[in-house]
Parts: C-alpha cells; sequence; structure tokens
C-alpha cells in the first residue's frame, strides 16, 4: 500500500523500489530536483487559491473529468481554500490570457492539465511566487513542475487482451497529436498485442484535437472500414467505443470506465487517478516544502485498467493479469530490445532496456505501426 | 364617385352597369417610398383606359396591385361589382384580369402552341402536338390575333411575340387587359396592328388598360386617361377633352412649353468626318450584335439612331465609346485609329458618354454625388497629381457640374442613388458634356425625364452641336429623333438599313426600316 | 387623424448611428447583466471584475494589446477586399500560411536580426497574398466566388501549419510538444510583452486610410468596389485592381500571422490564427469597411474576447461567453439598421 504522502518525487522513487522494481528507475531526468530551489513561503489555507486550466470540459467523462474529480479531492481535503478552473483552453496565445487572469487573480497554484508549452512559461516566469504543473510537460522551471502517468505498462497489459480478440489482427488508433503519449501509447499497445500474435498490425489516425466527438467518431468509422477490428485511441470521451459497439468492434478506452456506451465493445480502459497527486501537492504549497517536482504516477497507483469488460474471454483476462503481476513484481518489463522503427532500423539494440526517460519521450513507431511517422 | 351615370351613357353602356376593376382609396408604401397614395379609378366595359404618368409616378406600382403581385396597404379593390382581396396571381387571373408585361413571359425554346398551354389549368393532361396546335388556331380565330401555332417563339418578331402573349392572356378568359409600355418594342405599322386588335377586344365588351408616357399614342387609343402624378391620381379626363399639352401638364404638374423651334446649324464647321466607322462587327456570347456597320459623324450635326430597343444601338455605344473592342473592322477619330483604344483613351479624346443605363454604368449609386461627378476628370490636375487625389479639388468640380446642371444638392457627401433619376441624369449629362469636346453619345437621354427636362437636355445637346461637336443621339422616341437630328440613321438586328437626312425622312419610311426593310428595297 | 410609420431614410445621420451603437451595447450588456443573474451569478461583480482585469492592471492592457494587433490585421484585410466588393473569408487561411512562411524563414536563414526580421515580414506577406492568389484569379478572370475559395483554402492551411508543427519542423529537442522550435528572432517588445506588431498595425490602418481617401488609386478602388460598371465605362482597370487589392488584402493577413508567430507566440503551431480570421470579417463589417473604423471595432472586440476570458476564470463556460459576445453583437447590427429609420406622422386621409 502506497500512502498519499508517498507520492511526491522522492515518493514515487521510494514506491518504485519498493516495488522491487529496480531498474523502472529512470538513469536521468526524472529523478533529479530539475534546480535547486527553495520551497515557496507557506500560505494559509484560507487565504489559498489553487486554479486548474483544462484542456476540455469537465463533463467529457474522462481526462478532464479526472482532474476535476482531483480538484474536488482537493476541496475536500482542504474544505477552506478557494478553487477555480477554466475549461476547454486552446492551444493558442488564449492559453497565456487564462494562466495570466489566475495570477492576476491571486492563485497560489495552477495546475495545467495539458502540455501548454510557451503559453505557461511564459506566465510562470513573470509569477515566481506561483506554483505551476504542467501535465505531460517536459520544460521545468524554477516554480514549474510536470507529472504524467507511465500509461505505457496498462496499454501493454491492454494490448495483449486485444491481440487475443482480434481475428484480423489490426488494430486501429485514433489519435490526437503525433506527441510522445500517443508514441508510447501506440507502440506498447502493439507490442502487447505481438505477445500473444506476431502478425499483428496498428494504423493511427491523427485528428488534431484531444476532444472532438464528430472527429473520433469518424476516424473510428474510417478505421473498422479499413478492417480494423479492436480500437484504442486517447480520446478524452467516449465516440469511438459507440462506433466499435455499432459495427461490432472491440475498443479499449481511456481515462475513466466507459464501458456501459459500448458493453459488448468494451475491453478494458487506461484508468487515472490524480486525486492523491494533487492533494499531496497542495499541502506541501501550503505548508511551505513545494519545490517543483517532475513526477510520473505510476502503474498501479494513478494509472492502471479498468476490470475487464464482460466481452473479454476468461483465460485471455487471467493472461493479461497474468502479465500485469509480473510487471508489477518486477519480474517483467515489456520494453526490453530489440525494436525497430518503421523503416526497420534498429532503435533499441537486442537486450536493452528502455528506460523511464526514454518511454516518456518516446517519438518514434515501433514496425508495424503506420499513421504517425510521415 | 362623380357622375358615373353619365360615363356609362357617354361609353354607350345602360346606366347602372358596374365598373370592371373598381379601386377605391388605395395606397401602397415601400420603406421610404409613397408609391401609391388613395388612388381611385374605375374602368367601364368597352372601354380603353389609357394609365399616364411619368417614371415613377407609381403606374407600375397599381397595376402590379391589381394583378395581385403586391397586396395594397390601404383601400379596397372591387372587381365585376364583388370586392376582392388578390392573395397571388391566379387569384387575378381566376378574377378575368391578365396582364402583358414589357419584358414577355415567353419560353422562347417553345413553340407558340406550347407558350399558350403553359401553366394553364385547362390543358388536357395528356393531349397531342397536333390537338395543342389545333386549339391555338381555334383560339387565335375566336381572339382575332393571327399567330402561328406550330412557330418557334425564338424566331417570331418581337411584335408577334407580343401578340403571343396578348393571346396567352386573353385565352384565360381575361376580361381587362393590361398593357405596359406596349409599343415600346414596336414599330409604327406593329403598334397599328395592336391597336386595330385591341379596339376588336373591347367591342366586345372587355376592358383595356394601356400604360404609356407617349402622349400621341395615347390620344389616339384611349377613351379616358387617367393622370398618376407622385403616386396619386391627378386626373380622369375624357380623351377627346385633352391635348397633348394639357396632359403634359398634368403630368409634370406645370406649364411647360413642348417642341421649341430649332434651326438645323446652318454651317458644317469642317467638311471632313469627326469619326468614322468601317465594317465595323461586333460578336456577342451566341452571335454577332453588331454586322458591318459603316458610317461617317461630320462635326456639328446630330445623328440619330432609330430602332426598336434591342437591336445593337447600346453595342454601338459601346464600341464607339471604347466600352467594347469590335472583333473586326475599324473605327478613325480624327485621322487616328481608335478601334483598340480603350474608355479611356476615347475620353481623354473628347468622346463623351451618356450611357442608357446609368445605374449600372454611368454611375456608382452607392457613393457620394462628388465621387459620381468626378468620374470623368478624376484622373487628371487639378483633382490628381502624380498619383495623389484632391478631395477638395473634386467636391469643387462636383459643384461647378451640378450647378451647371441646375442640380440642387443638400449634401454632396450624400449617396448618388438619393438623387431623383431625372437629377442623375442631368448631372451624368452634365459630367459628359464637359469632356465632350469633339462627340457626345447620348443613349436614350430623354428616359426618366418629365418633359420639361427633356426639353432642358434637348437644348444642351443643340448648342453642343452649334458649338461644332457631333452628337449620337439614340431614342426610340421618333418624333423626338424627327425633331432634333440631322440626320437619322435605323438599326434593325445590329444592321444599319439606311439612313437619311431628317428633312427627307417621314414616320413611315422609318418606321418600315425599323421593321427590317432595308432602304434601297424601299417602296 | 394622423398616424405614425416608419419610414427608412437612405442615410444614417452619424449622430444617431453612434448613439444607437452605444445604446446597444448597453442593453446587450443588460441583457447579458440579466441572463447571468437569473442563473445565480452577480453580474455587477462581474463587471466590476471584467473592467478591473482588463483596464486596471498592466497584466489586462498587454493582454488586449496582444490581442488587438491580430485583429487589426485580420480586420483590415477583410476591410480591404470589402472595398472592391470581395469577400475575403480567408484571412485565417492567409494569417496561418504568413506565419508559416515567416516560420519558414526563422528556422532555415541565418542572419543579423535586422535583416531576418524584416525578411519574415515580407515572407508573411508574400505568404498571406500567396495564400489569396487562387481565388482571386479565380475570381477576377472565372468569375467563381471568392466567397467559398477563400473559406476553402483555410482549411488547407490550418492542415498545412498542423502537419509542419507536428512533423518535418517539429521540435527536435522534444521539450515541446506539437510545435515547431522557438524562434530564433522575435518582433521586440517595447511594453511589458507588447511587441511592434501592434504600433505597425495602427500605422498601417492610418496608410491605408489615407489612400483611399487621397490617392488616385484609392478613387479608382471606391468607384471599382460600388460599381465595377461604371469603373469599366470610365476606362479603369478593373480587373488589375480587383487583383491587386485582393493581393494585398491576403499579405495584410499574412502579416499578422507573422507578427503573431514572431511577436506573440513565439513557435508556429497548430491553431495560431486564434480564429482572428474569422473574427475579422465581424470587425471589418462593423467597421463598414472603413480603415480607422477598423482601429475602433478591433479594440471592441478585443475587449470583448479579454472580457471573456475573464469571464471563463469566473466559473462561466466557454458557451455562456461566446452568447454573450454574440448577443453585443446582434444588437450592435440592430442599431446600426434601426439608425435608418425615421418615425413619420402622416395625416390619413379621410376615405
Amino acid at each position: 500500500m502506497i500512502s498519499t504522502k508517498s507520492l511526491s518525487r522522492r515518493g514515487f522513487l521510494n514506491m518504485g523500489v519498493a516495488a522491487g522494481a529496480g531498474y523502472l528507475l529512470p538513469k536521468t531526468g526524472l529523478i533529479s530536483p530539475a534546480h535547486a530551489a527553495t520551497p515557496l513561503a507557506p500560505v494559509a489555507e484560507e487565504d489559498a487559491h489553487i486554479a486548474f486550466g483544462h484542456t476540455g470540459p469537465t463533463s467529457d467523462e474522462g481526462w478532464t473529468w479526472a482532474h476535476d474529480q482531483g480538484m474536488k479531492a482537493v476541496e475536500a481535503a482542504f474544505p477552506k481554500l478557494r478553487t477555480s478552473y477554466v475549461e476547454s483552453i486552446p492551444y493558442s496565445a488564449d492559453a497565456t490570457r487564462i494562466f495570466r487572469q489566475f495570477v492576476a487573480d491571486d492563485a497560489n497554484m495552477v495546475f495545467a492539465t495539458s502540455n501548454y508549452g510557451d503559453f505557461l512559461y511564459d506566465v510562470a516566469n513573470r509569477a515566481p511566487d506561483v506554483a505551476f504543473y504542467e501535465c505531460d510537460g517536459r520544460s521545468p522551471l524554477e516554480n514549474l513542475g510536470t507529472f504524467y502517468l507511465s500509461h505505457w505498462y496498462p496499454s501493454y497489459v491492454a494490448g495483449i487482451a486485444a491481440g487475443a480478440m482480434s481475428p484480423s489482427g489490426k488494430l486501429g488508433y485514433v489519435a490526437s497529436f503525433p506527441v510522445p503519449s500517443v508514441y508510447s501509447g501506440t507502440n506498447a499497445f502493439l507490442m502487447g498485442a505481438r505477445s500473444v500474435n506476431p502478425e499483428a498490425t496498428l494504423q493511427a489516425i491523427v485528428i488534431n484535437s484531444w476532444f472532438d466527438p464528430q472527429a473520433a467518431t469518424q476516424a473510428g468509422t474510417a478505421l473498422i472500414d479499413n478492417g480494423c477490428d479492436v480500437l484504442f485511441g486517447i480520446m478524452d470521451e467516449a465516440g469511438y467505443l459507440q462506433v466499435a459497439e455499432e459495427r461490432g468492434a472491440k475498443a479499449v478506452m481511456w481515462n475513466t470506465d466507459l464501458r456501459r456506451y459500448g458493453p459488448n465493445a468494451y475491453i478494458s480502459s487506461i484508468i487515472v487517478d490524480f486525486k492523491d497527486f494533487y492533494v499531496e501537492q497542495v499541502r506541501r504549497r501550503l505548508a511551505g516544502e513545494w519545490t517543483p517536482t517532475q513526477d510520473l504516477l505510476p502503474f498501479g497507483n494513478g494509472v492502471d485498467v479498468d476490470a475487464w469488460g464482460e466481452s473479454v474471454p476468461a483465460e485471455v483476462a487471467a493472461k493479461a493479469d497474468a502479465v500485469k503481476a509480473s510487471i508489477l513484481d518486477g519480474s517483467f518489463n515489456p520494453f526490453v530490445g530489440e525494436l525497430k522503427d518503421t523503416k526497420g532500423n534498429v532503435k533499441v539494440a537486442k537486450g536493452a532496456t528502455m528506460s523511464e526517460q526514454e518511454l516518456y519521450h518516446w517519438n518514434w513507431s515501433i514496425e508495424g505501426v503506420s499513421g504517425l511517422d510521415s | 364617385m362623380r357622375d358615373s351615370a353619365s360615363v356609362q351613357q357617354r361609353l354607350g353602356l345602360t346606366p347602372g352597369t358596374p365598373p370592371i376593376l373598381s379601386l377605391k382609396s388605395v395606397s401602397k408604401y415601400f420603406p421610404g417610398v409613397i408609391a401609391n397614395e388613395s388612388v381611385d379609378l374605375d374602368v367601364y366595359p368597352g372601354e380603353i383606359h389609357a394609365l399616364l404618368g411619368e417614371n415613377g409616378a407609381g403606374k407600375s406600382t397599381l397595376m402590379n396591385i391589381v394583378t395581385g403581385i403586391y397586396k395594397m396597404d390601404a383601400g379596397e379593390l372591387i372587381v365585376d361589382g364583388r370586392r376582392r382581396d388578390f392573395s397571388s396571381p391566379t387569384d387575378a387571373i381566376e378574377a378575368g384580369i391578365g396582364m402583358v408585361h414589357q419584358h414577355f413571359k415567353l419560353v422562347r425554346a417553345f413553340t407558340v402552341a406550347e407558350n399558350i398551354h403553359l401553366g394553364w389549368p385547362e390543358t388536357p393532361k395528356r393531349i397531342s402536338r397536333n390537338s395543342l396546335e389545333t386549339r391555338t388556331a381555334q383560339l387565335a380565330t375566336d381572339l382575332g390575333l393571327a399567330v402561328n401555332p406550330k412557330a418557334v417563339v425564338a424566331d417570331l418578331s418581337t411584335g408577334e411575340q407580343q401578340r403571343v402573349e396578348i393571346l396567352r392572356v386573353l385565352a384565360r378568359d381575361a376580361k381587362l387587359l393590361i398593357l405596359d409600355e406596349p409599343t415600346a418594342v414596336l414599330t409604327p405599322q406593329e403598334a397599328r396592328e395592336l391597336f386595330t386588335a385591341l379596339r376588336a377586344f373591347t367591342a366586345r365588351g372587355n376592358a383595356v388598360i394601356f400604360i404609356s408616357h407617349k402622349l400621341e399614342e395615347v390620344l389616339e387609343i384611349s377613351d379616358r386617361i387617367t393622370v398618376l402624378r407622385n403616386g396619386e391620381k391627378v386626373a380622369t379626363e375624357w380623351t377627346k377633352d385633352c391635348t397633348e399639352k394639357s396632359l403634359a401638364q398634368l403630368m409634370v404638374g406645370r406649364e411647360i412649353v413642348l417642341t421649341e423651334t430649332h434651326k438645323k446649324s446652318a454651317i458644317r464647321v469642317k467638311a471632313a468626318p469627326v469619326l468614322s466607322l468601317s465594317d465595323v462587327s461586333l460578336k456577342g456570347e451566341q452571335d454577332t450584335v453588331l454586322k458591318n456597320i459603316s458610317f461617317d459623324l461630320y462635326p456639328g450635326e446630330i445623328l440619330g439612331i432609330a430602332g426598336v430597343a434591342g437591336n445593337g444601338q447600346r453595342e454601338l455605344t459601346y464600341v464607339i465609346s471604347g466600352l467594347s473592342q469590335p472583333s473586326s473592322g475599324k473605327i478613325v477619330l480624327d485621322g487616328e485609329d481608335v478601334t483598340r483604344a480603350g474608355a479611356r483613351a476615347l475620353a481623354q479624346k473628347g468622346i463623351g458618354h451618356i450611357p442608357e443605363d446609368r445605374l449600372h454604368s454611368g454611375m456608382a449609386p452607392t457613393l457620394s454625388i462628388t465621387d459620381n461627378a468626378v468620374l470623368r476628370e478624376y484622373g487628371a490636375p487639378p483633382l490628381s497629381r502624380k498619383g495623389w487625389f484632391s478631395p477638395r479639388g473634386a467636391a469643387n468640380l462636383a459643384r461647378e457640374i451640378a450647378s451647371i446642371a441646375e442640380v440642387m444638392v443638400p449634401d454632396f457627401n450624400m449617396p448618388a442613388r438619393n438623387l431623383s433619376g431625372g437629377n442623375q441624369q442631368r448631372l451624368v449629362a452634365r459630367r459628359e458634356m464637359r469632356i465632350a469636346e469633339r462627340i457626345l453619345i447620348a443613349a436614350y437621354p430623354s428616359r426618366g425625364l418629365d418633359v420639361g427636362a427633356i426639353n432642358t437636355m434637348m437644348r444642351y445637346f443643340l448648342e453642343l452641336r452649334d458649338s461644332g461637336v457631333a452628337v449620337v443621339l439614340i431614342s426610340e422616341e421618333l418624333e423626338e429623333l424627327l425633331s432634333f437630328s440631322d440626320r437619322i440613321a435605323v438599326m434593325f438586328h445590329g444592321e444599319i438599313m439606311g439612313t437619311c437626312p431628317t428633312d427627307k425622312a417621314d414616320a413611315e419610311t422609318i418606321g418600315l426600316m425599323m421593321g427590317g426593310t432595308r432602304q434601297e428595297d424601299l417602296p | 387623424m394622423t398616424s405614425m410609420r416608419l419610414q427608412r431614410m437612405p442615410l444614417a445621420p452619424p449622430r444617431v448611428a453612434f448613439a444607437l451603437r452605444v445604446l446597444s451595447v448597453v442593453l446587450a450588456i443588460l441583457t447579458a447583466a440579466l441572463v447571468l443573474w437569473g442563473s445565480g451569478h452577480n453580474p455587477l461583480a462581474l463587471g466590476a471584475k471584467v473592467i478591473s482585469s482588463t483596464f486596471g492592471s498592466s497584466f489586462g492592457l498587454e493582454d488586449l494589446s496582444l490581442l488587438f494587433s491580430p485583429l487589426i490585421y485580420c480586420g483590415l484585410s477583410v476591410a480591404v477586399a470589402l472595398r472592391i466588393g470581395a469577400w475575403n473569408i480567408g484571412a485565417e487561411g492567409q494569417f496561418n500560411f504568413g506565419a508559416l512562411c515567416a516560420t519558414g524563414v526563422a528556422l532555415f536563414v541565418s542572419g543579423p536580426v535586422w535583416v531576418i526580421l524584416p525578411l519574415m515580414g515580407v515572407a508573411g506577406m508574400i505568404g498571406g497574398a500567396l495564400w489569396i492568389l487562387v481565388p482571386t484569379l479565380a475570381r477576377a478572370y472565372a468569375d467563381v466566388s471568392e466567397l467559398i475559395t477563400t473559406l476553402l483554402m483555410n482549411f488547407v492551411a490550418m492542415l498545412l501549419v498542423y502537419w509542419l508543427a507536428t512533423g518535418p519542423w517539429l521540435d527536435p529537442s522534444g521539450m515541446a510538444l506539437a510545435t515547431t522550435s522557438r524562434l530564433p528572432v522575435s518582433v521586440p517588445a517595447f511594453w511589458g510583452i507588447v511587441h511592434w506588431g501592434l504600433p505597425i498595425a495602427i500605422l498601417i490602418a492610418i496608410a491605408l486610410s489615407l489612400f483611399v481617401t487621397y490617392t488616385r488609386w484609392g478613387y479608382e478602388v471606391r468607384i471599382a468596389g460600388a460599381n465595377p460598371g461604371a469603373a469599366r465605362y470610365a476606362g479603369m482597370p478593373v480587373r488589375t485592381q480587383l487583383i491587386g487589392i485582393m493581393l494585398l488584402s491576403g499579405a495584410l493577413a499574412g502579416l499578422g500571422g507573422m507578427m503573431e508567430v514572431a511577436g506573440t507566440v513565439g513557435r508556429l503551431q497548430g491553431g495560431i490564427s486564434n480564429n482572428y480570421g474569422y473574427i475579422g470579417i465581424m470587425v471589418a463589417v462593423l467597421a463598414r469597411a472603413a480603415p480607422i473604423g477598423v482601429l475602433a471595432t478591433a479594440f471592441f472586440m478585443a475587449v470583448l474576447l479579454n472580457g471573456g476570458i475573464v469571464l471563463q476564470s469566473q466559473g462561466l463556460t466557454t458557451h455562456t461567453v461566446l452568447a454573450v459576445t454574440g448577443l453585443i453583437l446582434l444588437y450592435a447590427a440592430i442599431g446600426d439598421e434601426a439608425a435608418h429609420y425615421k418615425i413619420l406622422r402622416t395625416k390619413a386621409k379621410d376615405g
């Protein structure tokens, strides 16, 4: 059992050791503090203002909903502080305006639940007293930390079930942008599928949005038309699951349990949970302990596979569960070479293990994935 | 109602006969315009009732109310003694009211028989071509309008097309026939045939409303005349009590002097032509619209161009003013080949052009009066220097033009469309006369003007002519051409049928040429 | 017996028009306040928040300026085209493509800043002009409506930017997602984060306004825009003018894109245009295509948009904010039309 407090950056490290997964430790970057900063001054709970900037609507039943649950957990843990949030922030200069508005509104801590890059850094640089967190971020500052999820492990496990349940061996993926979380998600999923069906392939369609139910639905339809019979993706809502249900295909989802939208199609979901992380970071901020961290919420606490769908055969579920257990207990790591890219170049040598850092920054497709690398 | 008994008696009807159509206090408003205000009108069986008025006097609006196209805002409409409220043109047709518009509503690719039966509820669902034609021939005989049922409409002359249109209306049992400017598209001979057919129609107890602004033919054809001015009825008179002068006065609202005498310019300043066209042809989108036009234009003359509208007059003005380049042939201006010079160069060489559709080409109605007034001179000092434009210079020039054109302009920044049609025409005319050092092309300059303004305009042209400028005057008013031009050329189907000095011309021969007879074939 | 009648006057008296503009904004704000109040918000507090956040802090004023600038470029772009009677619905695409071309220069041409920046400006303008070239030629030579063609080009430009920013031009450091690396040069700022793109835009608006009134070409464009038939009649080269003006329109939007990428954002990425091109249509229409008017309406739109952001941070959803902005525009349009009407008292005749 992992305590709430252990979820700090150091906690994450401890957790890794505790889990006995010594090789999961990143070689560089993620464990060293980005900056030897002094902690920000403490804030009285009743004076505190914690702001959340979301990429989608909190009603999406997915990614933004999960972050919103995190905010509610913060409100429950610290009832006297003030929270505020803005939904559907575009990836444009408007994002800067919104984050600046938070600062102007005396926010002590700002969580950006997606990668807003420079739009956020421009604000953070000019507000040194405010703590910032950027989800999926990559450039820490003295007052800006990053956090994300080791979602490649549950993606691999879900991939095992997908591979076993795909007669054609053709998997489909509804992608937002060709960014590392999409590369790691597609690669891990296909690797899982290939562990049961070495011939499996994966086709991705990029729709240039994290939340666009109509485009996601169209992409799902196109993938099924192309012969894919199991869909995966990184959408914040249930669009392509409904397509799979209608067309008799299967689907693996992200964020939350969405089986009610497609009980027959539902295999599982990459479940995310930010509650403990948010509560812990707010606690540190209020207590005057906060320095920026770079966290990857680990498999099993923060990110997990959902309970299997009703159409998943027992033996498939058992097989996937066994692999999950072996990953969690450290006896097995799926991300070991040899791995080739789509052009056949060896990118990870035989026997070499990919570091957490490499998995987080994965920006190439393995052989068998199409639609991302041009 | 004033002495209707005597009206019926004078028309030879039994006393108490109700009018076929009766309008009581009919009003119609458009945003910003009073189109009709409290108009009363009675039309009795057996009469040809002329509706007279200047452009914009409200004639068309009133007839659109009678034919169910517009709904009136106030008043009553009574047909055959019953109050009616037409909600669509179909209602009006059922009530026995038919209208022949200036622009025919015929399908050009269909035969006469097909056009007559098109959209007619009495046309049987299935019918052979032969029986269609037989029915049409029967109708034509019954109604006394000779047409060839087999002919395709596109092949017919304008007069014949009009006859088909009338037949189409009468076939639907019209008791009241409304004709909107029917003679504008006809040669004098065709007009006379039309009048005969109309008299036969009213003799059967029907009525005609005849819309026109030509005083002469109104006096010839009608029994009574109603004059509209500014949307209101001015008077209804017995035709035999009217003269051209009294009618003109009623139309314009003040006394005017008609047809001044004007001496022809005695001296030809130069014997050499200022402009020569040789074998000029112009291809339109489908066919040739100008065919081998050749003529010389001399300084100090007014050359009248006669012809039914749409026979190439517009294209001729375009070619002379440089708006269109001829497909073949040559145009020489004072010894210089200007066939492909273009509109700007020709304007600079002293060719002014009052276009026939000033709202589409002569002006930019949405722009200020100043902008419109300087359209011809904006490019040269003092208005433009090295690409810079002087708004002040433009305003000065606009004031100057407005003052010689005798147009009162409250605000030179207001859009030109706010001026009345007559004032627009005066401004354009004066603007063009300023640059017309050699030639002025005037296409239908009297359109939209009241009788007084026409006189003023014609006086301008005479002055211009006397100063040695050549004027090309295009008009559909034969009388106007006969009284003002020195020579008259007649156009038909894009060709010039013939040219003759005005003192040797008469309406009869020009009418024949307008109908397509060549000068050399004249009797 | 007197009756009242509304009469449409051809010219709206300027004072009435202005008064109705103000009235319509006030009415729209009142309506919005009523709706907000009905849905449990405190409109007074929200209004005070919007005003203090927008005008009461340098943060707010800087944000306002950064919104103001691209709206001027796009508004001018649409307004200039309207002057010659063309609807440039494609300012969005030209903005994107101008930004793309400027980025190309910044990423692949090296040299001193004072060479690279002007070069980027030129590239942005050429890019914008290039992006309207096909619709322009189609309109000038085949009479194809530019309304559709310019609109369609928007999607192409947008996707092109997405593709470049996430593909070939993706930040190689891996530190930024779905965007190019930070441009090595940027338009210098003169106040806080407000860069020279804004004063340049204002200068261009003034220059265009002078151009329209005080040059021969400006007069010709005015005529050709109001009535091409009259322009041809006066021997003006209507087609050349149309092409020239439409390319200028594209160039203005393209320059706006360059300023946005090199001044405000610093990287090329999808969605860089942020709908400025479409809002520019409203800006131009509200300004009745007058360049100086564009300055006023672009500022007004910037205040609205910035106010919208403030409202969002106060817990209102994007949709509510959009509805409020839409309401203000609708009322302004009604007010403009109403300014043309006058109440007439007429004596009805007996009868």
